[in-house]
């Protein structure tokens, strides 16, 4: 009997997943596999956490806290039997860095959709040192699993010898033939540049330019702000139109509308992310938007 | 066709005791064989009894060589030289009694062997004896050899087969095909394995086995890819420093680290020292990833660099039992009852590299280090406290989600690896450096 690896994956890849597999039994793990087959029962992560609320009641709370990394935001759920992640997110104060080791969750409700979130078992304040060693980690491991995936796609079927012959090992193989039978042959061009994205953010000589050097650079700054302030107010009509029984705008419809506006899926999440930062809307329950 | 069909209708011949003729026999077989498409070995017994023979008394199974055995033959014939044989008591339904287990070799390779009965004559090693009726069994990953009830074994002449080339007293079992392997490669249950490895300590011991004692020889030898602890049953006159060419080892494991064995069996040369890289580059501890080490069982000395992503119960400060040495609970032993502990410091962590997880166990002056105070200060602390959670407490903040570089010996159990730390450091990474060479890895140089 192993111990589960904790996987170090970026919240872009997690949040793409939406199945998840059990070897059967009744008292057998169950995982999250993502497109690129990453099998993930436990995860750890570091981020940075922008957000952190009790969204239920004082008596008995339940932690809802964000983290962010380079790619996304993973959602931390800690309640009742989780007290000492519960107590840990309860005297967090964002921004802070944030480490998180925790059991991977997927939630499918009636209306739809998927989502990802984290239940913690571990919560704590480290240091930029780690997130960067952290992020490093994460590129590793992503880029393992693109170069396994790109081979696996050169065969038709996918098998598990094949992968073996090829070094894979079983684990893997099998995560990526779970990841197959789900989502088939998914663009990986999304995580090539994915994991250069994540690299640079690593390399100061990547990183926009700060200070006096900022000046040439500000004028199109403000029209990208101008124009992201554009996209914001129509998606916040968006989510206020939607929202008609009161319990707020289901992401589907968010999604649909947006679309139909010109902002895809990506963008949505982005300009949702931002409003929410900005305290504009609020998630009453998962997968619902409402306006403040 | 014919002509291989031939001995077999002899066979079927004489197991009857020629009450039938040789072409009624022959046209029968190849009936048999080429037209139902049974087996030689099927039809062979199938005629025999439908004759009102014994099939037991087929003496001619089908010849083979060593190197052709695969598991699960019903009924072979060998041509080999007896390259080992021991005798062991074992107990039956019927009582205790004697088996023969050794090798036996020929010009293709060697092979495990069981006598399960009596054999007519007193084998010696070096003996060349026709074997017809055997058969084989796989017992892991390799090729056995069986002698039952049905098996015929005689005496052949000396020079029926060729000699064995000259090992270390007498014909080797690595004389034929020893799988030559890299001491990262040693997996339990191998045998009759070659490789190359430079001796890094090694040290006389006497241990009790059966039947007595025995001298063994034992210590730490290395390749490039890793180290590995072995026992060597002969006095191979093995020095520090050494650099050895061992043919026919097998490999056994303790606590799940594969290790390496070789007797008088084996056949074992020195090589010129510079065969391999010189004893401080052995002697370093390898870097290794934690799921090779979980599918190995384990290794000596070895390095593994991941995050203490949890700390388990019982680290801190804790009581052991005085008689054994167990930690108590509440100042009971699950031995010894109440007794007067005696202090320590340990931590048992979660170790995560990605591709796996070790529970890493530092002891007393490790737990001190990280710390930096003693024992004594810690049960000071304590006492202030009132409670030990305060030491733990405290080696959670310091540990959990700490990257660190640990080595040490890997074992393995129910539970799974375990490495006995024997030295840490908390790791420092160049994470720009990385950085770099990933980018320039997934873009070209620029």
């Amino acid at each position: 009997m192993n111990r589960e690896i904790a996987w170090r994956v970026f919240a872009g890849e997690y949040n793409d997943a939406t199945t998840d597999v059990s070897d059967g039994g009744e008292r057998s793990p169950s995982y999250l596999v993502t497109p690129l087959g990453a099998k993930i029962n436990r995860l750890f992560v570091v981020g940075v956490l922008t957000d952190v609320e009790n969204v239920a009641t004082d008596e008995a709370p339940m932690w809802r806290a964000r983290l962010q990394d380079p790619t996304g935001t993973y959602h931390v759920y800690a309640g009742q039997y989780q007290p000492e992640a519960s107590a840990a997110l309860a005297k967090l104060k964002p921004p802070a860095f944030v480490a998180v080791t925790g059991k991977s969750r997927l939630f499918t409700p009636d209306s739809g959709g998927t989502y990802t979130s984290i239940r913690p078992e571990t919560v704590k304040v480290v240091d930029e040192g780690l997130r960067d060693y952290w992020i490093l980690d994460a590129c590793r491991s992503l880029k393992k699993r693109l170069e396994a995936v790109r081979e696996a796609y050169k065969m038709d079927p996918v098998t598990k010898e094949e992968l073996a012959a090829l070094g894979i090992k079983p684990p893997m193989a099998e995560g990526i033939l779970a990841a197959v039978e789900h989502y088939g042959k998914v663009d990986l061009s999304r995580y090539s540049a994915m994991l250069a994205d994540a690299v640079r953010y690593l390399l100061p000589e990547f990183q926009p330019p700060k200070g006096e050097d900022a000046g040439p650079v500000e004028a199109p700054a403000k029209a990208a702000d101008a124009e992201q302030e554009a996209l914001e107010q129509t998606v916040l009509g968006i989510i206020g139109e939607l929202d008609a029984d009161g319990k707020g705008a289901a992401w589907d419809g968010m999604l649909a509308r947006a679309t139909k506006a010109g902002v895809d899926k990506d963008a949505l999440e982005e300009i949702v992310n931002s409003l929410l930062d900005k305290g504009l809307i609020y998630e009453p329950i998962l997968g619902r938007m409402k306006k403040i | 066709m014919r002509d291989e069909i031939a001995p077999h209708v002899q066979d079927i011949t004489r197991a009857l005791g020629g009450k039938v003729s040789e072409q009624e026999i022959e046209k029968e077989l190849s009936n048999y064989v080429n037209v139902y498409r049974v087996s030689l070995d099927t039809a062979k017994r199938s005629i025999v009894k439908k004759h009102g023979g014994n099939p037991a008394h087929l003496s001619l199974g089908i010849a083979k060589t060593i190197r052709e055995l695969v598991p699960g033959e019903n009924s072979v014939d060998l041509l080999v030289r007896i390259v080992s044989v021991n005798e062991k008591s074992i107990d039956s339904q019927n009582g205790a009694r004697t088996i023969l287990y050794g090798i036996f070799g020929d010009a293709t390779a060697t092979v495990p062997f069981t006598a399960w009965e009596p054999l007519p004559f007193e084998p010696a090693r070096g003996d060349v004896v026709r074997v017809a009726n055997a058969y084989t069994k796989e017992y892991r990953g390799q090729v056995q050899v069986n002698l039952g009830v049905r098996s015929v074994v005689t005496r052949e002449a000396p020079d029926a087969l060729p000699p064995a080339p000259e090992g270390s007293g007498g014909p080797s079992p690595s004389a034929a095909r020893a799988t030559p392997v890299k001491i990262v490669e040693l997996r339990e249950g191998s045998s009759n394995i070659a490789f190359t490895a430079r001796v890094l300590g090694v040290e006389k011991r006497e241990v009790d086995v059966e039947g007595g004692k025995k001298t063994v020889f034992s210590g730490v030898i290395a390749d490039e890819t890793a180290k590995s602890q072995f026992s060597a049953w002969k006095d191979f006159e093995l020095h520090e420093g050494d650099v050895l060419r061992v043919e026919g080892a097998y490999v056994k494991s303790w606590r799940g680290i594969p290790q390496v064995s070789f007797d008088e069996r084996a056949l074992v040369k020195k090589l010129e020292d510079g065969a391999l890289p010189p004893m401080d580059e052995l002697g370093r501890s390898p870097r290794m990833w934690i799921e090779d080490l979980s599918e190995r069982g384990g290794g000596v000395d070895v390095t593994v660099r991941g995050i203490l992503i949890d700390l388990k119960e019982g680290s801190g400060l804790v009581y052991r039992c005085p008689e054994c040495k167990r930690v108590l609970r509440k100042g009971v032993c699950r031995i010894h009852g109440e007794v007067t502990g005696t202090p320590d410091l340990r931590v048992k962590a979660v170790l995560d590299d990605g591709s796996g997880a070790l529970t890493a166990v530092f002891g007393k002056d490790l737990t001190e280090g990280l710390l930096d105070k003693t024992v004594e200060e810690c049960i000071a602390q304590a006492k202030e406290a009132m409670s030990q959670e305060v030491i733990r407490d405290e080696l959670a903040d310091l540990l959990v989600a700490q990257p660190v570089e640990a080595r040490g010996n890997v074992t393995s159990d129910d539970y799974g690896l375990m490495m006995i730390v024997d030295q840490a450091k908390i790791l420092k990474v160049d994470v720009r450096e990385e950085a770099r060479a990933m980018l320039e890895e997934l873009e070209g140089p620029a």
